[in-house]
């Protein structure tokens, strides 16, 4: 991944050149162009702004009043989840914001560790991201549960009762992967972005500038602070870089440590991983195209970023393919014939659509990706990483709910049909996610400005190459 | 909150009326935080000695549910009834006791009960005084019967239902005082047979059958495990009849000759699907092959025109098939035939009853396997209610001679179809008086509603067969929200008005005086035989010698042929009783609407039965709602395909589509006697049932049937196996080779030293068992269960039995829809071999799952909160309290026998219903999983009784889950598996012994199930 | 400066979490103690019936609650109990109190004592076998035959009595735990010293 940028270096681009920077963002000549451009992005929202944050803002009422007006005076009924299906909708959105989640850290900790080149531009966003989904993910298993209010049981506090919780249960795991994830995520985001908001700070007026001052923790730039900020910065960017792995595979274990057909499965952590990183990948694509336009961040998200993401996404995208392919060979395979039915029931059983859907947009439609012509084309990038996201949802649907329709004892079959509510849940998740992305844009410099202009040659060198090259 | 705040209430008003302390736990829910209200502590004013509160009190009675007249042990918890059991000292019932028995209990508390007399002003009632309506009556009557009086004059009719034989001697004293004259009628009667006993042996009581002793049992259609004259009786009978013993490896086989297969059908060995209508050729033919040419008797003539070829013409199967069955009923006696039941009413119903007591006796089978008791020996001669006689009745009320008609215990608007012009008839009535104790059909339509008493808050007597007296005595005050009065006393009170004088000012000092005279007036033999009549629920007395009486010759001319069914539809419309409803009169049992029909496994609403076979030529599937039309009425039901009824057949169960008696009942499916004519069959005057052909078309609309069955194809997984009975012997080897050495270390299981190779019992707890809790040695009790699959009828009775001793609620029909049903109980049926189509073996397997309490249990490392584990005992306990609602436990279950309380369903179930719940047990709030806790409660009841006396350990026997305790069948059987010398390990030994799944994942559950035992050799791998 | 502030206020809102915490499990614990005052109907004086002191009756705790030994529920003496003496004992510090007893008894109506100890509905607790296990009253009740009519006349004033050290409990201190488990689990863990049967600490010894 590290020479990820340069094994792609575009026609025009000298092979011989060293600043791998000039070829990310060539159309970047001075530095104040930086702070100018992503500070722009701070002021007077437009209308297309508004008119998204309203959305979001609507959806986020209805979110709340689906859980908290109506499912939690009501009672979890007001699901469609029943006997045998008792995980539905909750816990696949559940699993798909935990995958959402991941490539933001990814991007962020892994190929600054492996110093590559084309992250700048985009790893703040796609922390922000990370930050966002976590938050969203961490709701569904309250909104999940059948007793909210006696959620707090899960966690290990000495108590009256002397109980503690059943340290042998995944989603006790669960409980301290995605918490711990979540700290360290954001605090990971937070440190990155305080010389930026320094900056903000220094142009910002009235109430922001008392925002931003608050915010950036008194940030002067000054030499020891930068050695400071750098030593944290890769600490915490070590840190965060094994959680990448160990917080998916801890929710594949929620799957995997049941006796579950279709669940309990060895290579569920390694194909989770690589799930959430493809479906972070491609939510990240979505994220950021339309933020390119609607700021006009051509100069900054330029084509290479998207060529590596679509490579990024494509090597996932056959791992994940590796890993259906080999679930269901396997359960050919293990001659089990529970095993051997919960499969042919996915493929051709009652939600033969769902896994066909997941089929089709995670392992079918990537394929396009190995053609540069679509790695380059972010028209065509953006609508695969709709597929993806799409596919993604509906792969983690069809684990949880074709895998509990039909178990072990045939009389006990059922089907599940997701009601109302939790529709709005469903689609009020990514208005509150939306929510919170929307806002970020505005308050913080969504393209890390410090780390973009890293990489940007000097002005004066900027002149020797070009003479070089005209020479 | 609320809803604690609701319960507080109820709970004061109850205990208002008990004057009692308050019960701890007594309708006690999860919401626990009672910091907001004050709540009364209420104790008597006048201590009861009999009553320890937090002790249960019990007390014996005779179930009032239907005519078998089961001995009943009923629980009461300061001074409320709380749970209804079987009797095990009564002679009949034996302990055991029917769904619908059970459900009686909501009967008692039921919401739509009246609250005091009802007097019509108008078209509306006003609730009067007793005395007010009782002088009212009087009045009626007295002006009804002036002869000057032209305008609303006339007689005195009453119209009854099944009634204790005082109570009909009572009656009959009554009314016939007034010159009146009384008609029993129900939709569910033995009348056809009752006369053919009349006719062939001059009896006039119903034959008695020794279903145990039979080595072959046929039955021509009669479902006599869930309806017929003694559901819990001979559904006993059948179980042993049929069960394996495991030492002698004997076993009888049971065969079923009918158009459909009922509950009963299913659980026979080999299934003739003859023609509806058939029954009298079938049985002739074989009893002429039997008796051979030169036969004698009375029906020797008969005989010669009968043949198998003939009879299989008839039947539409094959000949072989009768003459090899005709062989075997002759040569493996003492043989059985029962037949044809409700369900085959049809218009020779007398004659095909008539034939098959023929077949019997020329087979010899009188007086081993039938008795017939000499006449006027008592008996269930109150069963003899005819068709006729209503007919007579309802021509009498439509001309007007009727001045003034009662009715009482039956729901006659309901249960005549809509031609028998019953209800315009009685509507002409210009005095209508009604004892129902809640509003029905009929009742909406009285003048005068006296509510009578609920069974088990009155007396009555009964005799359920010749030499067994029990009495029914009242259990508890009568619930005082209902201002009701026993149907006797008001008759007392009412003829004192009326200047009677029938010798008793109560109806309990009435029926002891009758009893007392019985006895011969000595007084102190009577008081001890009273009080252990009283004390054990019923006493035995030397009964009329059962001389073998000999066959008559028939006085009446008698077609046995096939009968005639009206209409041009091309198939046949089978109409029977609802094995949760009989014939309508239990449908306002929420407990009985949610519990799954034994066949179909659908609740609440109605379905039409029809084969696979001509579904598909049809292009009709489950669920597709269909339009039956018949000569006389049609409908609109939903289709449920069943290869368990033969391709020119369809069929409607009865108990549907109540219209005004109350707020379970109502809407709920259709009432098939709509689509009947109102014929009666003669002689014996019952309604005939099996009457009509129909026609189906489909609507083209469809619904979700509310049925909890998945697939009833086990997918040869090792759930329901079976043995062959020739391998009983060798089986366990067998078994082993089918699963390789791979399972040989698992397939010991859970708790039980079952013999493995080399005999050693297997130690406890095993290796692998130290995930479920065992890590501390235990010397305590390890409670475990066995099932004998080859004893379980599928009857269900367990399922309600359970549902009133935990606190199960019902949750409705949308919600089962959706697969939300709450019961611990599911009882599976799995088809291995059915076929509609010829003669041959039949394989039907039931399995009653319920929470296996797995020694290796997969829900209980994945709870986060500890909410279930297991307990040092061996079981799996679930804490409700504790519990958050994860669901993972429900994911995690193989057997998925846990169910979750998605609503507050115990929420909205209305005063006074409430009040059955059983104190001992927490009522599960909304948002946590509960199970099978195989009844805690009753498992520290007892230790605690025993630890009380001498601080012993528990004993076997002591703890008796409320599922083994009403298993008609004794196929359940609960105990300490520690104990070597308890019931539960010694029958564990056998060789059928399994664990569901077990050998699959290791789940080593403490309930062991034993193999159905089958004559055929099995098929599936799953063995 | 802004550092100072800030780590200030991250060590405010770490504060606020723990005490929520504590909150939450205290609260969790405090189970049914409510604190609004209720009148009994009857101010009863436990100290006069049981006491031992010098003109105290010292009778049997079982006399009233008659059924402690031998079922679930320990048993509220019906009104014939209580009339049963005082027709004879007019009572000499509060007659008016006693004189409604025979209101009661003569309208036929239960006294409606307000509830004091109440276990949550969801725990089982059968008094018999505490009671058989050698346990005394006092140990779940507090030393109710010290607690005069003012103790007893009021919620509050009960829990006064048995947690406050006034109102004469004194020495033995707090004893009612109210709907505490670990309040229970505490007694269960303990090894008996009489050698009598250890208490269970299985959940479903009293969870069912």
């Amino acid at each position: 991944m590290a020479n990820g940028g340069t094994g792609t270096a575009t026609a025009t681009a000298p092979e011989t050149a060293t600043e791998r920077g000039a070829l990310t963002h060539p159309d970047l000549h001075r530095l104040d162009d930086v702070n100018r451009d992503v500070l722009k992005m701070l002021g007077r929202p437009g209308k297309g702004w508004w008119a998204l944050f309203g959305l979001a803002a609507t959806g986020v009422g209805v979110f709340l009043t689906a859980w908290l007006l109506i499912q939690v005076p009501f009672g979890i009924g007001v699901s469609g989840l029943n006997s045998p299906v008792g995980w539905g909708v909750y816990i696949t959105t559940f699993v798909f914001w935990v995958g959402i989640a991941h490539s933001g850290t990814l991007i962020s900790a892994i190929l600054f560790l492996f110093r590559a080149p084309w992250r700048q531009s985009i790893y703040r966003a796609a922390e922000a991201m990370t930050v966002f989904a976590v938050m969203t993910a961490g709701l569904f298993p309250l909104i999940h549960v059948g007793r909210l209010w006696h959620a707090y049981w899960l966690i290990p506090y000495p108590n009256s009762r002397f109980l503690w919780p059943n340290f042998k249960s995944p989603l006790i795991w669960d409980v301290f992967a995605i918490t711990t994830y979540f700290t360290v995520s954001a605090t990971f985001f937070f440190l990155g972005t305080i010389p930026d908001i320094a900056a903000a700070r220094d142009r910002a007026t009235g109430l922001r500038k008392k925002f931003y001052t608050v915010i950036s923790l008194g940030w002067q730039g000054t030499d020891s602070q930068w050695h400071h900020f750098g030593k944290a910065y890769i600490y915490l960017a070590a840190l965060a870089t094994p959680l990448v792995l160990s917080v998916h595979s801890v929710v594949s274990w929620d799957f995997a440590m049941s006796i579950v057909p279709g669940w309990h499965t060895t290579i569920f952590a390694p194909y989770f991983v690589a799930g959430a990183i493809y479906s972070g990948i491609a939510m990240v694509i979505t994220l950021i195209v339309p933020m390119r336009k609607i700021f006009g961040l051509e100069a900054y998200l330029t084509t290479k970023h998207f060529d590596a993401m679509a490579k990024l996404m494509l090597l996932t995208s056959l791992i994940v393919l590796y890993a259906y392919l080999c679930e269901f060979f396997l359960a050919w395979y293990s001659g089990e014939e529970v095993e051997r039915t919960a499969f042919w029931n996915r493929l051709f059983g009652n939600y033969w659509w769902a896994t066909w859907i997941m089929l089709t947009c995670n392992g079918f439609v990537p394929v396009m990706l190995w053609f540069k012509r679509v790695r380059h084309s972010i028209p065509a990038l953006f609508v695969i990483s709709f597929f993806v996201n799409i596919g993604m949802w509906f792969e983690r649907y069809v684990i949880v709910v074709t895998s509990l329709h039909h178990e072990y004892e045939p009389f006990a079959w059922g089907m599940y049909r997701p009601s109302v509510v939790e529709m709005c849940i469903l689609v009020g998740s990514f208005c509150w996610f939306g929510f919170w992305f929307l806002l970020f844009t505005r308050l913080l410099p969504p393209i890390a400005i410090q780390e973009l202009k890293e990489v940007m040659p000097p002005p004066m060198r900027k002149k020797a190459t070009t003479q070089g090259a005209d020479s | 909150m609320s809803r604690d705040l609701a319960e507080r209430d109820d709970g004061i008003k109850r205990r208002d009326f008990l004057r009692v302390v308050g019960v701890t736990g007594a309708g006690a829910t999860l919401t626990g935080c009672s910091t907001a209200e004050v709540e009364k502590l209420l104790p008597y004013v006048v201590a009861d000695e009999s009553i320890t509160p937090g002790v249960a009190t019990w007390y014996t009675t005779v179930c009032g549910g239907c005519a078998a007249e089961c001995g009943m042990w009923v629980r009461t918890r300061e001074g409320r009834a709380v749970k209804v059991e079987g009797n095990p000292d009564h002679p009949v019932s034996e302990g055991g006791l029917c769904s619908r028995g059970h459900a009686t209990l909501q009967h008692l508390y039921h919401p739509d009960r009246f609250h005091g007399p009802m007097i019509r002003e108008g078209t509306v009632f006003r609730q009067g005084t007793w005395d007010e309506a009782e002088r009212l009556l009087a009045a009626r009557i007295t002006r009804a019967q002036n002869p000057a009086n032209t305008v609303d004059g006339g007689s005195v009719m009453f119209v009854g239902g099944h009634m204790s034989p005082s109570m009909g001697r009572l009656v009959d004293e009554f009314v016939g005082a007034l010159g009146g004259t009384r008609v029993d009628y129900d939709a569910v009667t033995d009348a056809p047979l009752l006369e053919a006993a009349r006719i062939a042996y001059g009896t006039s009581s119903l034959p008695r059958y020794d279903i145990g002793a039979a080595r072959l049992l046929l039955s021509f259609g009669y479902d006599f495990v869930e309806s017929g004259a003694s559901p819990v009786e001979h559904g006993k009978g059948l179980s042993r009849m049929s069960a394996v013993n495991d030492e002698s490896h004997a076993k009888g086989s049971f065969v079923f000759l009918g158009p459909r297969l009922s509950l009963t059908g299913l659980n026979a060995d080999e299934w003739i699907p003859i023609r509806a209508g058939s029954e009298a050729s079938v049985a002739l033919g074989m009893a002429s092959a039997i008796a051979g040419p030169g036969s004698t008797g009375p029906y020797a003539n008969l005989l010669q025109s009968y043949s198998p070829a003939a009879a299989a013409q008839a039947a539409g199967v094959s000949v072989e098939a009768i003459e090899a069955l005709a062989r075997r009923f002759a040569s493996e006696s003492p043989s059985l035939a029962l037949g044809p039941g409700t369900g085959a009413h049809h218009r020779n119903a007398t004659a095909a009853n008539l034939a098959v007591m023929i077949l019997n006796d020329v087979a010899g089978n009188v007086g081993t396997t039938v008795h017939y008791d000499p006449a006027a020996a008592g008996g269930l001669a109150g069963a003899s209610s005819s068709f006729s006689g209503i007919e007579d009745a309802t021509r009498a009320m439509a001309s007007g001679e009727v001045g003034v008609a009662f009715v009482h215990g039956t729901n006659r608007a309901y249960s005549l179809p809509a031609s028998a012009g019953f209800r315009e008839a009685f509507e002409r009535v210009p005095f209508k008086v009604s004892f129902a104790s809640a509003m029905d059909e009929t009742s909406a339509l009285a003048d005068l509603i006296l509510p009578d008493r609920h069974f088990l808050e009155s007396w009555g007597d009964s005799t359920p067969r010749p030499g067994v007296m029990a009495i029914q005595q009242p259990v508890m005050q009568a619930v005082p929200l209902f201002d009701s009065k026993q149907a006797g006393d008001t008759l007392l009170a009412v003829g004192g008005h009326l200047g009677q004088d029938l010798g008793a000012a109560t109806f309990y000092e009435y029926l002891r005086g009758h009893h007392l005279a019985a006895a011969g007036g000595s007084t102190e033999d009577f008081e001890s035989g009273w009080r252990q009549a009283l004390r054990l629920g019923a006493v035995e007395f030397d009964a009329p010698d059962a001389a073998v009486p000999q066959l008559r010759s028939p006085q009446t001319a008698l077609t046995f042929d096939a009968p005639a069914f009206d209409g041009s539809g091309d198939l046949t419309l089978i109409v029977h009783p609802s094995a949760r409803f009989g014939g309508g009169e239990f449908s306002n049992s929420p407990w009985l609407q949610e519990l799954p029909d034994p066949v179909s496994k659908i609740t609440w609403h109605s379905w039409l039965e029809m084969n696979p076979a001509t579904g598909e030529e049809r292009g009709i599937r489950t669920g597709d709602i269909v339009t039956v039309a018949s000569p006389h009425g049609s409908l609109e039901v939903p289709v449920w395909l069943y290869p368990g009824i033969r391709e020119d057949a369809v069929a409607l169960a009865m108990g549907g589509g109540h219209t005004g008696m109350g707020r379970y009942a109502d809407g709920n499916g259709v009432n098939a006697l709509d689509l009947l004519p109102a014929v009666a069959e003669q002689p014996s005057g019952a309604l005939v049932t099996l009457a009509t052909t129909v026609s189906v078309t489909a609507t083209g609309r469809g619904r979700r049937l509310a049925t909890i069955e998945g697939s009833s194809d086990q997918y040869d997984r090792p759930i329901a196996p079976a043995v062959q009975l020739a391998l009983l012997g060798e089986a366990v080897e067998g078994a082993e080779e089918e699963h390789g050495e791979l399972m040989a270390p698992q397939g010991v299981g859970g708790f039980v030293p079952v013999p493995a190779e080399g005999g050693a019992p297997a130690a406890f707890p095993l290796e692998g068992a130290r995930h479920g809790e065992y890590a501390q040695a235990h010397e305590g009790p390890r409670w475990a269960m066995a099932i004998d699959l080859d004893k379980c009828t599928g009857c269900s009775a367990c399922v309600t039995a359970c549902q009133s001793e935990n606190n199960v609620p019902w949750v409705g029909e949308e919600q089962v829809m959706m697969g939300r049903d709450m019961n611990w109980i599911r009882i599976e049926r799995y088809y291995e071999h059915v076929d509609a189509t010829q003669a041959g073996d039949l394989d039907v397997r039931f399995l009653p799952m319920l929470c296996q309490h797995c020694g290796n249990a997969p829900c209980e490392p994945v709870c986060p909160v500890f909410a279930t584990y297991h307990t040092p005992e061996g079981v799996n306990a679930q804490v409700y309290n504790r519990c958050v609602g994860t669901r993972y436990c429900a994911n995690n279950c193989p057997y998925k026998v846990r169910v979750f309380n998605w609503y507050r369903y115990t929420g909205d179930i209305p005063e006074p219903l409430n009040w059955q719940w059983n104190p001992d047990v927490t009522v599960r709030d909304n948002g946590v999983m509960e199970k099978c806790s195989f009844c805690m409660q009753r498992i520290r009841d007892a230790e605690n009784r025993a630890a009380l006396e001498e601080g012993r350990p528990v004993r076997d026997g002591e703890v008796v889950p409320a599922c083994e305790q009403s298993c008609p069948a004794e196929a359940i059987v609960f105990g300490n598996i520690r104990d070597p010398n308890a019931r539960v390990t010694q029958i564990v030994a056998s060789e059928r012994t399994y664990r569901v799944l077990d050998e699959l994942i290791n789940t080593q559950p403490a309930v062991n199930y034993l193999k159905k035992v089958t004559f055929h050799e099995v098929v599936s791998e799953a063995h | 400066m802004n550092r100072n502030w800030l780590i200030g206020g991250l060590a405010g809102v770490l504060a606020l979490g723990a005490l929520a915490f504590v909150q939450g499990g205290g609260a969790e614990g405090a189970g049914a103690e409510g604190e609004e005052a209720v009148l009994q109907p009857i101010a009863f004086p436990h100290d006069l019936h049981a006491g031992s002191e010098e003109g105290q009756a010292n009778m049997d705790c079982q006399f009233c609650h008659f059924s402690a030994e031998r079922s679930v529920d320990a048993g509220i003496p019906s009104v014939s109990t209580c009339w049963g003496c005082h027709q004879v004992v007019q009572g000499t510090n509060n007659p008016g109190e006693v004189a409604k007893i025979q209101g009661y008894w003569d309208r036929g109506e239960p006294i409606p004592w307000v509830r004091i100890y109440k276990i949550s509905d969801h725990a089982h607790f059968p008094h018999m076998r505490h009671i058989n296990a050698g346990l005394e009253c006092q140990q779940c009740h507090g030393e109710v035959q010290e607690v005069g009519p003012e103790g007893l006349h009021t919620r509050s004033g009960i829990a006064r009595s048995l947690f406050g050290a006034d109102a004469g409990i004194g020495e033995n201190g707090p004893v009612w735990g109210g709907d505490t488990m670990g309040w229970c689990i505490e007694c269960h863990r303990e090894p008996n010293p009489e050698g009598l049967q250890q208490a269970s600490t299985d959940c479903a010894v009293c969870h069912y």
